[in-house]
């Protein structure tokens, strides 16, 4: 124990609590899983799954190549710290490793190798260079870092998430850790210039250096040859300046460990279970489970969603984007305010360079603060037939495509058109599709809905179903389970319909521009069946946000908590973006986008039915 | 000293300007985007409260115009006013140079299509008051299949008190042009139901309860407390139509041969570009705003920039008239105690 | 089976007085929207679930702005949240907002 120091005990306290939390938080998790889930995770060991994991962990967890897209800077930043630290402990490893010939020595040996070794370039292979060169990187990282604190548009990011003190404690210390270790290093060469050392081994014919020679490399050899100049002798041969270095580079890897399980940078870790269990095929559920905890833990608050959020860029509203419902789920500070708070347009899952299921587990938190659904709820509807009509296809209007009768009345044209009998399941009211409901968390009362509406469409011996809103459509296909009928969005159907030559269209010159709705786009991934109708009538022109790029109308059922004043700016957003194409027309499918639109729009709002009639 | 005054409307507004100005000794120039006098007034038939005929007060507007020496440009628009009220530019892109600008240029009726539950243009027989205001001019309401309607439904508010076309504001004039309407259809038809489907009936002015009183006692027209929220077209071409019986607290259904929307005004859709002018302001609805709502009503916060009429909010014809009046009376105000 | 605030037991007048309007006035202070309302009808002459049942958005929050909650928890229950209310509302009230944020005060009440 002659060469231990007191100041490896920051360290060793810090990565023993890291060790341990990291391993209960997993464990305890991994438990929490159901039998399916882990039978799921233990089947994909070893198989194709295992190597793709490996695989995306080295891309995203390491070189963070989704970021790079967002923006380079802001992805050298992520691949500095992570890739940048990462080698430099491997490398550090490494040249202990070759240093000892294999023979154990003590973790701190290698974790403050430079203080101990005094490594110089004729020794060995030159790891001194390799190491200041992956240090050198890191600090320009350190330094992007503060100057995104400062001036986040340059980074690509108009706005930056607002942090919490355990967060701005482990950013502290991590910020600290690369220029103390510099330092630390820097010193410690500079007294070996000055006055000579010793190359430390296990044997005892230790090697010695001369003065005038110093350790390290081009980096911390350089600046401790500078400090070997400038500084007064005394202080250099005062061996407390030297070990405060490596106090304070010690203490801050100890803050650093310590706070991380309760910070941002959890995510470090937690990303790489999560890329295992995710390729395992696990996915968050309409109720909240154990797997979510990875979810939630792998956000590394990066704040990349923030900026594609309309409710921030369009409605200016803050604090409530996936960054900070995430973390308020976290931390078990959840609000109705914050839970509610969000169109579930999905733009920000989209941006996210860690894949969080944000629409599910923002929905599986509503569902968890529902309020219950009582056994008697609804029992009203028991019975409610108020259907016109008989046919094989049946078409379901939805509540809000009562509020805009063109597009009904186009339905209605086209059907006639293209011959079709038609079993109209509401065109008189009927019972909604329980969409809405499920949104806000209701799902138990959403299911006696969907019971009825299914009941409802085995009654008419429907064997397809057409509907011309893309909430209704998404709820039909996820949750109806209506196997032996075909579920159609009307642009689906419309297409079809063309492609059969059941519809004879007058096509023109005239230039529409499309709108994806949500719930159809990200929603259902239909984005090819409303532009190929588009194409047989007219120019298609698309905006600069588009298919699963696309912005959201503002009206989304999905937020609950949104004013009227909040939609309106979103759905002004929307149409400016639209106008600025430079199209004769906007088409839309979806009659709450047609609605939200309209509002604001100096161009017409079409639904797609409404062109597609109007052409017939 | 030119003594021109620039007049951007050729409404009741404009008209009553141009009279007044020159009854004081200016030179009033009406520039009216329309190929003729009249604005709005032009489509009515008869005149609330007192069942006046529109051409009457028309008539006589534009009898006294011809007689003053005002030049008068039609079918001209003004793209802008220039910041301290000295001219405007035209939409030739020519420019006129002026003493002062009155503008008087006027509301535009909401567009019932915005409504889009209540069938406008969708379905036969929904119209709104302005298309019966043509249908008394000519000869009187009729379906679409030529016949008279047994039973008529009137909705008030339309494009108006609605945020959800942007349209905060009360309209103040479509109550009472509901009511005279409803009367001169049970006039046209005797045996005709009339519901009249209301959120408030706001009766302003002169006349107006009265009116209102002899519509329910005399002319038997039911009203009832509650806004249509939508209307579908039956199988039998009538129109069904869905709202709350407020009063009582169900929901109502019924089936009409005709719905007739009460539009609103809206803001001119020139008023925009108006505003590009520093010294003219707007009020979130797209009115004009005026210097103050009490003694500068028609002064803009440039005092050669003055405005008449339903430019700065809706008002009746009366009322628009009066503002022509004073919007004139104040522009001589300015321009003589310059000249002195 | 909702009361619908019509019991015999009960008077018949919306009693102010004695009324807990300060639990009215709480719930106004968090969704001042409500105070907006123009009562014209339009949520429930559109009302999907008041097509098919009695239930009227307009009633049940009149009432509880008035201090008269027995049985509007219940009443609420009818909603199907669709939205079709919001969407028609002249006043751009919240009005699913309003229907949540109601069924949440007078559950807990209640309890």
């Amino acid at each position: 124990m002659e060469h231990f120091r007191l100041f490896v005990l920051p360290f060793y306290a810090g990565a023993f609590f890291l060790l341990i939390t990291l391993l209960c938080k997993y464990i305890y998790w991994f438990i929490g899983l159901s039998r399916e889930q882990k039978r799921l995770f233990w089947r994909s060991l070893p198989t194709r799954a295992t190597w793709k994991s490996v695989v995306e962990i080295f891309n995203e967890s390491l070189l963070h190549r989704k970021i790079w897209r967002t923006n380079p800077l802001l992805g050298y930043m992520h691949t500095s710290f992570a890739l940048g630290w990462f080698l430099l402990i491997s490398v550090g490893w490494l040249e202990t490793f070759v240093y000892f010939k294999g023979e154990s020595v003590p973790l701190y040996v290698d974790i403050f190798f430079s203080y101990y070794v005094h490594p110089i370039f004729e020794r060995n292979f030159n790891f001194s260079l390799i190491k200041d060169a992956l240090l050198l990187l890191i600090l320009v990282g350190v330094v992007l870092a503060l100057f995104k604190r400062l001036y986040s548009r340059i980074m690509g990011m108009k706005r930056t998430t607002k942090h919490m003190l355990g967060d701005r404690v482990a950013l502290t210390a991590l910020w600290l850790i690369f220029p103390a270790r510099l330092l630390a290093e820097s010193l410690t060469s500079a007294e070996v210039w000055r006055f000579g050392g010793y190359v430390w081994t296990l044997s005892e014919n230790t090697q010695l250096i001369p003065p005038g020679i110093g350790c390290g490399s081009f980096l911390t050899g350089s600046l401790g040859q500078w400090l070997a100049d400038f500084l007064p002798a005394r202080i250099i041969e005062a061996q407390h300046v030297e070990l405060t270095a490596w106090w304070i580079y010690s203490i801050a890897l100890g803050v650093f460990f310590v706070a991380l399980p309760f910070s941002r940078y959890m995510h470090i870790f937690t990303e790489i279970p999560l890329i295992f269990l995710r390729n395992a095929g696990l996915r968050a559920a309409e109720k909240e489970s154990s797997f979510d905890h990875f979810q939630v833990d792998a956000c590394s608050r990066c704040g990349i969603c923030i900026d594609p959020c309309q409710l921030q860029s369009g409605a200016g509203i803050q604090g409530v984007q996936s960054v900070y419902f995430l973390r308020d789920r976290r931390y078990g500070r959840l609000t109705d305010a914050v839970a509610d708070n969000c169109l579930m347009c999905g733009r920000c899952q989209q941006a996210c360079p860690v894949g969080i299921e944000q629409n599910t587990l923002r929905l599986n938190s509503r569902v968890k603060r529902a309020y219950p659904d009582s056994p008697n709820r609804y029992a009203y509807i028991q019975g409610k037939d108020l259907s016109t009509g008989e046919g094989k296809v049946g078409y379901f209007a939805g509540c809000m495509t009562l509020l805009t009768p063109k597009i009904l009345r186009a339905m209605e044209q086209i059907f006639t058109a293209a011959g079709e009998e038609v079993w109209w399941a509401d065109k008189n009211g009927g019972v909604c599709c329980g969409r809405p409901l499920k949104l806000s968390g209701e799902v138990d009362a959403a299911r006696k809905m969907m019971d009825f509406n299914k009941n409802l469409f085995r009654q008419h011996g429907i064997t397809t179903l057409v509907t011309s809103c893309p909430i209704c459509l998404k709820v039909f296909k996820e949750d109806y389970a209506l196997e032996g009928i075909e579920v159609l969005h009307h642009s689906e159907y419309l297409q079809r319909l063309l492609a059969e030559g059941r519809l004879k269209l007058r096509s023109g010159s005239e230039t529409f521009t499309y709108h994806d709705p949500c719930e159809l786009g990200r929603g259902s991934g239909i984005y090819e069946a409303p532009r190929e109708v588009i194409a047989a009538l007219g120019v298609l022109k698309e905006p600069a946000e588009t298919r699963e790029h696309a912005l959201c109308c503002g009206s989304s059922l999905a937020n609950t908590a949104i004013d009227d004043e909040g939609q309106r700016r979103i759905g002004e957003q929307v149409a400016m973006a639209l106008a600025a194409t430079g199209a004769d027309s906007i088409v839309t499918a979806c009659p709450l986008c047609k609605k939200g639109i309209a509002r604001e729009a100096t161009l017409p709002v079409y639904d797609l039915a409404e062109i597609v009639a109007r052409a017939l | 000293m030119t003594g021109r005054v620039i007049i951007i409307g050729g409404g009741v507004a404009g008209m009553q300007t141009a009279i007044t100005l020159d009854e004081l000794g200016f030179k009033p120039v009406i520039i009216e985007k329309e190929a003729s006098l009249g604005g709005k007034l032009c489509r009515w038939d008869r005149l609330f409260p007192t069942m006046t005929p529109a051409q009457e007060v028309l008539g006589d507007l534009l009898k006294r115009v011809e007689k003053t020496a005002s030049e008068v440009r039609t079918s001209t628009t003004v793209s802008e006013i220039e910041e301290q009220g000295r001219g405007v530019t035209l939409s030739d892109g020519s420019r006129l140079d002026a003493e002062a600008v009155v503008v008087a240029s006027g509301f535009d009726i909401f567009p019932a299509e915005r409504k889009e539950e209540y069938g406008y243009g969708l379905y036969d027989n929904v119209y709104t008051t302005v298309d019966v205001e043509r249908m008394f001019r000519e000869g009187g309401v009729r379906m679409a299949d030529g016949r008279e309607p047994k039973t008529v439904a009137f909705l008030h508010c339309v494009g108006s008190r609605d945020e959800k076309v942007n349209q905060r504001h009360c309209s103040r004039v479509c109550c009472i042009t509901g009511v005279k309407q409803a009367i001169e259809v049970k006039q046209q038809i005797p045996g005709a139901e009339i519901f009249s489907f209301y959120m408030d009936m706001r009766m302003f002015g002169p006349g107006y309860e009265e009116l209102y009183r002899q519509a329910q006692q005399q002319y038997n027209i039911h009203f009832v407390r509650g806004r249509i929220s939508e209307a579908s077209p039956t199988i039998d071409h009538r129109i069904h139509i869905k709202a709350e019986d407020t009063l009582i607290g169900r929901p109502l259904r019924m089936s009409v041969d005709m719905l007739i929307l009460a539009v609103g005004m809206q803001a001119g859709s020139s008023n925009v570009a108006f505003g590009r002018n520093n010294n003219i302001d707007l009020y979130p609805s797209g009115f004009l705003r005026p210097l103050n709502q009490f003694s500068g009503n028609v002064r803009s916060s440039s005092p050669r920039l003055f405005y008449a009429g339903t430019v700065t909010a809706p008002k009746n014809i009366g009322e628009s008239i009066n503002e022509g009046i004073a919007a004139a009376y104040q522009v001589a105000q300015t321009l003589n105690a310059a000249k002195s | 089976m909702t009361t619908w605030g019509y019991s015999i037991s009960r008077p018949r007048s919306i009693d102010i007085d004695r009324n807990d309007m300060s639990y009215s006035q709480e719930l106004l202070r968090e969704y001042p929207e409500l105070q907006t309302c123009i009562a014209c009808g339009n949520c429930t002459a559109t009302c999907t679930a008041a097509n098919l049942t009695s239930f009227s958005l307009r009633k049940v929050h009149t009432l509880v702005r008035r201090g008269e909650y027995q049985g509007m928890a219940e009443e609420l229950e009818k909603c199907m949240l669709c939205g079709k209310c919001r969407l028609a509302c002249p006043r751009g009230i919240n009005t699913r907002q309003i229907v949540l944020t109601l069924k949440k005060h007078l559950v807990n009440r209640s309890r």
